[in-house]
């Protein structure tokens, strides 16, 4: 995927508590909230620790590697700026630190992803703010 | 024993006509729907002393549609609210009716469900997470969370695309026999698997309809409800339980609160899955049909798949589903005509799609991104 001025995709809107995520990705760093107060890695980004309550953390740094939880392939065009790009897959990315996310596996055919398959991130620069994090199959 | 145990009654149940209505707005159906309530139980709207509500999707008010609902049939009630809970709100406010009469807050309370979802508009292409997190990556929409439950079961399983054709088929054979369904052409496993997808592996004919209409259900007390028009209707058992967490429970995917709410109204009816009859479970898409099988105890973990072959859950089998269609053929009521199928089973008054003898329903619900789960014991007198 390229890096257009018509980049018409949903973007993040961008606030104080997750400004550092992406700020990460777009210095090509998987970085997610590490609770303070009791060690927990928590996705999504949340002001406060749905374990222990702990208002304090800090934001790790994560390998980037993971499997394929599950794994869809959109045919319908739910929102048009997706138009161009069906079938085209969603993978529930489980990380090897424990969250897990919903993103995409990039550079194989939809078909070529498995449950299971081993992942690694990569970084896709969408705008000049925003780089999303994806993913390729591991070898 | 629970000490609401065959104590309540589904008394009155209505449904307006099914399908698309141009023109026609959520609460000019809920009103067909409540006098068709009243109608079948024979009570007076002035007897209503309580009003719950589920605001369709596309009522203007929200949350404060019980206000609309209320002017628009003239009732000042005791005890109202409205909630929304997607597909799981049906029960939920089935169960707090049964509260509140339990409780003395209200007599008769009429649970009321109207939506102009097919004529209305809603696409339903939201990003299916909080604000916009994951359209970014393009996973929006209802379908896409089944499809996580339905890809990952067929991972870990074997599921098939075929054993999901199964439960379309049941739906839409029982549909071909309710008067009142949307979708009454019967469909073979050809026909499913040739449907295009829509969210893979879901096809189209996994996927539930989408409709205008509305629904009303009755609920008062089984002393009070002896009186009325209809054989007795009794809840035996009720039982509700959510996720509210999504990435961060590893069992999301698999619903695991639908169990929980299923035990609960196991436990308090005092039955298990081999006293279950008939069961409406609540089918959004084919993949919530097929967990339900294993969380309701009628087959092991990962093995609903092949549970569902070979008729069992057509009418004649083991353990007839959704007798009315449901919400893939029957129409997308969100649940709400679920109970009333239920009810009317219990009643014997299902003619050709009646399941001769059945006694005891369980009824199902669930709603948004796989997080709200209900089950409800309905029983013969």
């Amino acid at each position: 995927m390229t890096t257009t001025a018509e980049y018409t995709k949903p973007l993040p809107t961008l606030t104080d508590d997750n400004r550092p995520f992406w700020d990460a990705c777009r210095d090509k760093r998987l970085s997610m909230q590490q609770c303070d107060g009791c060690g927990h890695i928590r996705f999504p980004i949340n002001h406060i620790c749905p374990r222990c309550l702990s208002e304090k953390f800090h934001w790790q740094t994560l390998s980037g590697r993971g499997t394929v939880f599950s794994y869809i392939v959109f045919h319908q065009v739910y929102n048009k700026a997706f138009a161009q790009d069906v079938p085209y897959n969603v993978a529930l990315v489980q990380l090897e630190e424990g969250p897990r996310l919903y993103s995409n596996v990039v550079g194989v055919p939809n078909d070529a992803v498995k449950v299971g398959d081993s992942l690694e991130v990569v970084f896709d620069a969408v705008t000049p703010e925003i780089t999303l994090p994806r993913f390729r199959l591991a070898g | 024993m629970h000490p609401m145990r065959d104590k309540i009654a589904v008394a009155g149940v209505g449904a307006s006509p099914q399908g698309k209505f141009p023109g026609a707005t959520p609460i000019t159906l809920a009103t067909t729907a409540f006098k068709r309530a009243l109608d079948d139980c024979g009570l007076k709207k002035e007897q209503i002393d309580g009003i719950l509500t589920m605001p369709g999707t596309t009522s203007p008010e929200g949350a404060l549609n019980y206000l609309r609902f209320g002017e628009a049939v003239g009732i000042n009630p005791r005890y109202t609210g409205s909630k929304n809970m997607g597909g799981g709100t049906a029960g939920a406010l089935l169960h707090e009716a049964a509260m509140a009469v339990h409780c003395g807050f209200a007599n008769y309370v009429a649970c009321v469900f109207g939506d102009t979802a097919a004529t209305g508009g809603n696409k339903f292409n939201r990003a299916s997470g909080w604000g916009d997190s994951w359209g970014i990556w393009g996973f929006m929409a209802a379908a896409a969370n089944s499809a996580i439950t339905a890809s990952r079961h067929m991972a870990l399983y074997g599921t098939t695309s075929r054993q999901l054709g199964e439960i379309a088929v049941a739906c839409r054979r029982h549909a071909s026999m309710n008067p009142e369904a949307v979708m009454r052409t019967p469909i073979t496993i050809e026909d499913h698997q040739a449907s295009r997808f829509i969210v893979e592996p879901l096809h189209l004919l996994d996927c539930c309809l989408i409709s205008d209409g509305a629904v009303c259900v009755i609920v008062t007390s089984a002393e009070r409800a002896k009186d009325l028009r209809q054989p007795l209707v009794t809840i035996a058992g009720m039982g509700q339980a959510y996720t509210t967490e999504n990435m961060e429970r590893e069992d999301w995917w698999y619903v695991p609160h639908q169990k929980m709410a299923v035990a609960d109204a196991y436990a308090m009816a005092g039955v298990g899955p081999r006293d279950i009859d008939v069961a409406q479970l609540y089918d959004n898409f084919t993949s919530s049909v097929l967990v339900w099988f294993e969380h309701a105890g009628f087959c092991k973990v990962g093995e609903a798949g092949s549970f569902v072959e070979g008729g069992r859950i057509q009418l004649g089998g083991e353990l007839p589903i959704n007798t009315a269609g449901g919400n893939l053929s029957e129409s997308y009521m969100e649940g709400w005509l679920h109970l009333v199928e239920g009810v009317r089973q219990m009643r014997g008054q299902c003619g050709e799609r009646q399941v001769q003898g059945a006694e005891v329903c369980l009824v199902t619900g669930r709603g948004q991104a796989l997080n709200c789960a209900n089950a409800t014991i309905l029983k013969k007198g």
